[in-house]
């Protein structure tokens, strides 16, 4: 199968999980639905809007156990594999918001990156971001201390009345 | 006149008093001495002689002689005892004045040596003060110096530690002012364009961490 297209509401490892272990379930009640007994009554499974987003952008046939298994394989590579970035904000974050994040970051660091959302309310403003070996503080207070010339020079033109 | 010429009058003045005294005192016994008894035949002359000069020089004789002698002597005496008043008057006078210009020019050396002690226990008591004021502005500018640098580096930690927690504080105001306010969607430009700012990092670090 050729590269996994991530949906953007698929964002954290325990999304891919959460999808993976959906498969299963799947593969399961087909199992179960070939061995039953005729005429006993069917309980269809109910899918997420995610694995149903996930198969329609990726083109797979979920009553398909070959593409379902290919399906279970590339979500088992990307939870492996696929970088997770660790994101803390100072609040729970929006999924409109974590959306536009997630968007952002497959169109610019990785197209099957992962986010995991964490809270730091020390952050307050802006997040802080872990990468596997580096850590990027994007806070408020990170971007004040950047610029602190500038709001050494704004703060004495406050206090001289310049 | 010193205190050696002084003495000298004095006793010249007691040595003719006592001369007066004694030769007074010599008239008034009689100076003639008692004939003595017959033996030799000088002897008996003389006691004729004497005998004679009784006769000539009787009683009232004597009485006369010894009148005239003591009116004489009362007039020499008087005489000196006034020269004696004289000169002791004047040596009473020549004292008082010598005791006076003694006194004065003792007194005037004792008063110019008070003077000179005072001027210089003066000089000494300004001197003194003046060190004891320099020290003290020498103290006063040093701890003035002392002060200016402990409040500048005072100041000086104060604006460094400001400047370091410049960041924090600012962030801690703009929290306690907006924060509950600010919705994560409001921030995601910013995050955005910050995550745009290390985005070249990110990646390096996201490919050596897959590799």
């Amino acid at each position: 199968m050729e590269r996994l297209k991530l949906s953007s509401i698929v964002i954290s490892p325990a999304d891919v999980a959460r999808l993976r272990r959906e498969l299963v379930g799947l593969n399961d009640f087909f199992v179960d639905a070939q061995a039953r007994q005729t005429g006993t009554a069917m309980r269809l499974p109910k899918l997420t809007r995610i694995l149903n987003q996930l198969a329609k952008e990726n083109n797979v046939n979920l009553l398909e156990e070959s593409d379902r298994n290919r399906l279970s394989e590339a979500l088992g590579a990307i939870y492996e594999d696929a970088p997770t970035l660790h994101i803390s904000f100072a609040s729970e974050p929006s999924p409109k918001a974590l959306e536009k994040l997630i968007v952002w970051v497959r169109g610019n660091i990785h197209p099957q990156a992962l986010v995991q959302v964490g809270l730091q309310p020390t952050v307050a403003v802006g997040c802080f971001l872990r990468t596997p070996n580096k850590a990027f503080d994007m806070s408020l207070r990170a971007s004040l201390k950047k610029s602190q010339p500038q709001l050494v020079k704004l703060i004495d033109g406050a206090i001289n009345g310049r | 006149m010193n205190s050696g010429g002084l003495i000298l009058i004095v006793g010249s003045l007691l040595a003719t008093a006592v001369a007066f005294i004694w030769l007074a005192f010599k008239l008034e016994n009689g100076g003639v001495g008692k004939p003595k008894a017959k033996g030799t035949q000088a002897d008996q002359l003389g006691d004729a002689a004497k005998e004679d000069v009784e006769h000539i020089f009787n009683t009232e004789f004597r009485e006369e002689l010894r009148n005239r002698g003591r009116l004489h002597f009362e007039k020499i005496l008087g005489e000196n005892a006034m020269f004696l008043q004289q000169d002791l008057r004047q040596t009473t006078t020549q004292l008082n004045d010598y005791m006076r210009a003694e006194i004065t020019r003792t007194l005037q050396e004792e008063f110019k040596k008070y003077e000179q002690s005072i001027v210089d226990a003066k000089q000494i008591a300004l001197d003194s003060i003046e060190k004891t004021v320099a020290t003290i502005e020498q103290q006063r500018q040093f701890l003035e110096q002392q002060m200016k640098s402990e409040t500048d580096s005072q100041k000086d930690r104060l604006i460094t530690r400001f400047e370091n927690e410049m960041a924090t504080i600012v962030n801690h105001y703009v929290l306690q002012a907006i924060g509950s306010q600010i919705d994560v969607t409001d921030q995601m430009d910013f995050i955005l364009a910050e995550m745009q700012a290390n985005k070249q990092a990110i990646v390096e670090d996201i490919k050596r961490g897959t590799t």
